[in-house]
C-alpha cells in the first residue's frame, strides 16, 4: 500500500512559489532520499507531509488518510526527525522521552528508555539536563524518540548533520531496521555516500519540481 | 481567471455609489436644513443625524467584518480574507469618525471634549481592538497564517464587544449618577426620516466603499502573485545558468 | 483518556520547568515590585485618596505582570522548534491550550498571592476579613487573564514585533475583567457588603466561561493551518 503520496502538490509563500506541481508516490516499506540545494523546498515537502504545513493546492495522502481531514491519525503513526530536536533544555534525556511519548499515547517503562539511550550511546547522560547536550547529542537523543515511538512513517530532515561517524552508523542501522519492519522513510539530504546504500529510490527538487535523481543507489538490507 | 464575485461587484457597485449619494444628500438636507431644531439644545443636535448614522454603520461594519472571519474560517477562499481587510480599514474609519463626531456634539453641549460616556468608551476600545487588527495584519509576512490569525482576532472581538459595551455601561452608572447619555435627545417622528435616510445612506456608503476595496485587494494580490511567479521563474533559470 | 493526559503532562512541564529555571515567576514579581514603586512616587497619596486609586494600582500592576508571565508561555517554545512538535502532538489542539491556561493561571496566581502582601504594607491596608472574597476575585479575574491571555500568546509567538503586540491585542479585549476586578477589589477592600459589588463577580464568571470555551474553540485555528 502507498505510504506515503502527493498529488499536484504545490506550496507558495505569498509571492514566492516554493514548490510546483510535485506528485510522488512512496511505497510501504521503501526509502526515498530527497536531494536538492539550499532553499530548494526540500524542508516545506516534508513539512507539509508531517502536516505542519499546508500545500496551496493540491492533495496529499500518509497511509490513506487525507491530509487535510485526516490530520490526528496521520500525526499518530508519523513521525518528523526535523532540524530542531524539540527537546526541553531544563528537562533531563528521560524526561524529554517520557514528555514526548506520553503526547503520543504512549508510556515506556523506565526499562525500555533505558535500553533506547544506550542504543544511541547516550546512556551515560540519561540524568543530564539536555541543556549541556552538543548538538550531536541532541540529534542522537531525538533519534532514541523515534527508536520508542515506532512509528509507521519516518521523515528525517538531513539526518546525518551534525552526527559523527558513529552516530552515523547507529541512524543508517535504525533506518534498515524501520525499513525491515515495513515501514517507510522520507529523507532530505545532501550526502549521496552516506544514502547510496540505504536509500531504494532517489530524487532532487529543481526549480520546485521533484525529478528522479541517479545517485547509483545500492540499497544494502541483507544484514539486520 | 477574475473571480466571478469580482465581476458581480464590478456590476453592482455603481448601484450602492448612486443610493448612498441620494440617500446621504437627502438626509443632510432634511435634517440640517428642513428639521426643527431641538428644544434644548438648539441648533448642535443637528450633529446627531451624523453621529448616529456613524456609530450604527461603524457597528454593522464590524458584524459584516465577524461574518467574514467566520466565513474565511469555514470556507478559506482567499477574496473573502480580502474583504476582511478591507472591511476593518473601513469599520476603523467609521468608528473613528463617530468619536469625532461624539466629541464635537459633546464639547458645546456639556462643555468638555471627552465624558467618558459609555457609547464613546466602548467605541475607543472598538477602535484599539481594530487598529490592533490591522496592525497584526502588518506584522505578519505568510499571506495564510495573516488571514486565518486575523479571522481569529475579529471573532474573539465580535464576542467581546457586547460584553465590554455592558461593563463600560456598569461602570459609567456607578460613577455618573446623571446619565450623559447621548441617547438624551427626545426622537419625535420629524426627527427620525432625515436619522433613517441617513443610516440607510451610511450603510449604502459603506457596502460601496467596502466593494471598492475588496475588488482593489483582490487585483493587487492578483498582481503580485503573477508577478511572483515571473520572478521565480526569472530567478530559478539564473541559477541554473 | 489521551486529552486529558495531554493536559497532565503539559502542565507538569510546564511546571518543573519553571522550577528548575526560575525564570517566569522571579521576573514577575520583581517587575511587579518596580511598578508598586513607581506607582507609591506618582500618586502623593494621603490614606483617603489611597483607598480610592489602590484598586486601580493592584490591578495595572497584575495585568501587566501577566502579560509578562504569558508572553513566556510560548516563546520558550521556540527554543529547538518545541512548537513544532506541539503541532504535530496526535491529539486535540484543545488539550494543549488547556495545560497551558492551567500552568499560566498557576503561574499568575503565585505572584498575586505573593505581591498581595507588599500591597496591605505599603499602603496599610485593613483587610483581614476581605481575604477570602478578594481570592475569590483574583481567581475569576486571573482565569479570565489566562485564557485569553494564553491564546494571543500563542498567536503573537510566530509574528513579528511579539512582544508589543501581546498587549496591543490582548488588553482591549481584556477591558472588562479591568473594570469588574477593579470595582470588585474596590468593593471589598472597602469592606462594603457582597451584594454591592456582586454584578462585577458576576461578570468575572460569564466572561470566564464565554471566553475559555470561544479561545478553546478558536486554539485550534492558532496552532494548525
Amino acid at each position: 500500500m502507498t505510504a506515503i503520496s502527493a498529488t499536484h502538490l504545490s506550496k507558495s509563500f505569498g509571492h514566492y512559489h516554493v514548490l510546483q506541481n510535485i506528485s510522488i508516490e512512496i511505497a510501504q516499506g521503501e526509502c526515498f532520499a530527497l536531494f536538492g540545494p539550499n532553499g530548494s523546498g526540500k524542508t516545506t515537502l516534508l513539512k507539509i507531509f508531517a502536516t505542519l504545513q499546508r500545500p496551496t493546492s493540491g492533495h496529499m495522502a500518509i497511509l490513506g488518510h487525507d491530509g487535510s481531514q485526516g490530520k490526528e491519525e496521520i500525526r499518530a503513526s508519523l513521525m518528523f526527525l526535523a532540524h530542531g530536536s524539540h527537546l526541553y533544555e531544563d528537562l533531563n534525556a528521560i524526561e524529554n522521552l517520557q514528555f514526548a511519548l506520553s503526547l503520543r499515547g504512549l508510556s515506556p517503562s523506565d526499562h525500555e528508555i533505558k535500553v533506547a539511550l544506550d542504543r544511541v550511546a547516550i546512556g551515560a547522560f540519561s540524568e543530564m539536563k539536555v541543556r549541556n547536550f552538543s548538538a550531536g547529542m541532541k540529534k542522537r537523543l531525538a533519534l532514541a524518540k523515534a527508536t520508542l515511538a515506532q512509528p509507521q512513517v519516518l521523515l528525517l530532515d538531513e539526518p546525518f548533520s551534525a552526527l559523527d561517524t558513529a552516530g552515523m552508523e547507529i541512524m543508517q542501522n535504525y533506518i534498515r531496521e524501520v525499513v525491515h519492519r515495513q515501514g517507510t522513510v522520507l529523507m532530505s539530504t545532501h550526502d549521496s555516500d552516506k544514502t547510496r546504500a540505504i536509500a531504494h529510490r532517489a530524487g532532487i527538487i529543481r526549480k520546485g519540481h521533484l525529478e528522479p535523481y541517479d545517485i547509483g543507489t545500492s540499497p544494502d538490507y541483507g544484514l539486520s | 481567471m477574475i473571480h466571478k464575485a469580482i465581476r458581480r461587484i464590478q456590476r453592482l457597485k455603481g448601484w450602492f455609489g448612486g443610493g448612498a449619494a441620494l440617500c446621504i444628500f437627502a438626509g443632510l438636507y432634511l435634517g440640517l436644513i428642513d428639521s426643527p431644531p431641538d428644544y434644548y439644545q438648539g441648533e448642535v443636535v443637528r450633529i446627531m443625524y451624523v453621529h448616529v448614522p456613524l456609530a450604527h454603520t461603524a457597528l454593522f461594519a464590524y458584524t459584516v467584518l465577524f461574518g467574514g472571519s467566520v466565513w474565511y474560517l469555514w470556507k478559506r477562499d482567499p477574496i473573502v480574507d480580502n474583504m476582511c481587510h478591507a472591511c476593518a480599514a473601513l469599520s476603523a474609519i467609521f468608528t473613528a469618525l463617530a468619536l469625532a463626531t461624539g466629541m464635537i456634539w459633546g464639547k458645546p453641549t456639556w462643555n468638555t471634549w471627552w465624558t467618558w460616556d459609555a457609547r464613546l468608551t466602548s467605541f475607543i476600545v472598538l477602535l484599539l481592538i481594530l487598529i490592533g487588527y490591522l496592525m497584526l495584519r502588518t506584522f505578519i509576512d505568510d499571506p495564510e497564517k495573516e488571514a486565518r490569525y486575523a479571522a481569529v482576532l475579529a471573532i474573539l472581538g465580535f464576542v467581546d464587544l457586547p460584553i465590554i459595551h455592558f461593563s463600560v455601561e456598569w461602570w459609567r452608572t456607578l460613577h455618573q449618577p446623571q446619565s450623559f447619555s447621548i441617547r438624551g435627545v427626545s426622537i419625535s417622528s420629524g426627527l427620525l426620516v432625515p436619522l433613517f435616510c441617513m443610516s440607510v445612506g451610511m450603510s449604502l456608503l459603506f457596502s460601496y466603499m467596502l466593494m471598492v476595496r475588496t475588488q482593489l485587494l483582490y487585483l493587487t494580490h492578483l498582481l503580485h502573485a503573477k508577478k511572483g511567479r515571473l520572478l521565480s521563474q526569472f530567478h530559478l533559470s539564473k541559477a541554473d545558468s | 483518556m489521551a486529552f486529558l493526559k495531554v493536559v497532565q503532562w503539559i502542565v507538569w512541564k510546564d511546571l518543573v520547568t519553571e522550577i528548575r529555571s526560575r525564570e517566569t515567576i522571579s521576573s514577575m514579581v520583581f517587575f511587579a515590585l518596580i511598578v508598586i514603586l513607581i506607582f507609591s512616587f506618582s500618586f502623593s497619596m494621603n490614606q483617603q485618596a489611597a483607598q480610592e486609586v489602590i484598586a486601580g494600582i493592584i490591578w495595572v500592576a497584575f495585568a501587566f505582570t501577566g502579560i509578562i508571565g504569558l508572553g513566556k508561555s510560548f516563546s520558550s517554545e521556540l527554543q529547538n522548534d518545541c512548537l513544532e512538535s506541539l503541532q504535530m502532538v496526535p491529539a486535540p489542539k484543545g488539550a494543549i491550550f488547556l495545560g497551558k491556561v492551567t500552568a499560566n493561571f498557576a503561574f499568575i496566581f503565585v505572584v498575586e498571592i505573593l505581591l498581595f502582601p507588599m500591597f496591605v504594607i505599603f499602603f496599610n491596608l485593613d483587610v483581614i476579613e476581605e481575604i477570602p472574597i478578594l481570592l475569590l476575585i483574583f481567581f475569576l479575574a486571573t482565569i479570565g487573564l489566562s485564557a485569553v491571555g494564553t491564546l494571543f500568546s500563542a498567536l503573537t509567538v510566530q509574528i513579528r514585533a511579539r512582544e508589543v503586540m501581546l498587549p496591543i491585542l490582548l488588553l482591549p479585549l481584556v477591558v472588562p475583567v479591568m473594570i469588574a476586578a477593579v470595582e470588585a477589589t474596590k468593593g471589598a477592600l472597602h469592606g462594603d457588603p457582597f451584594s454591592l459589588y456582586r454584578q462585577w463577580v458576576e461578570l468575572l464568571s460569564i466572561f470566564d466561561v464565554v471566553f475559555t470555551v470561544v479561545s478553546f474553540w478558536l486554539f485550534e485555528f492558532v496552532m494548525d493551518s
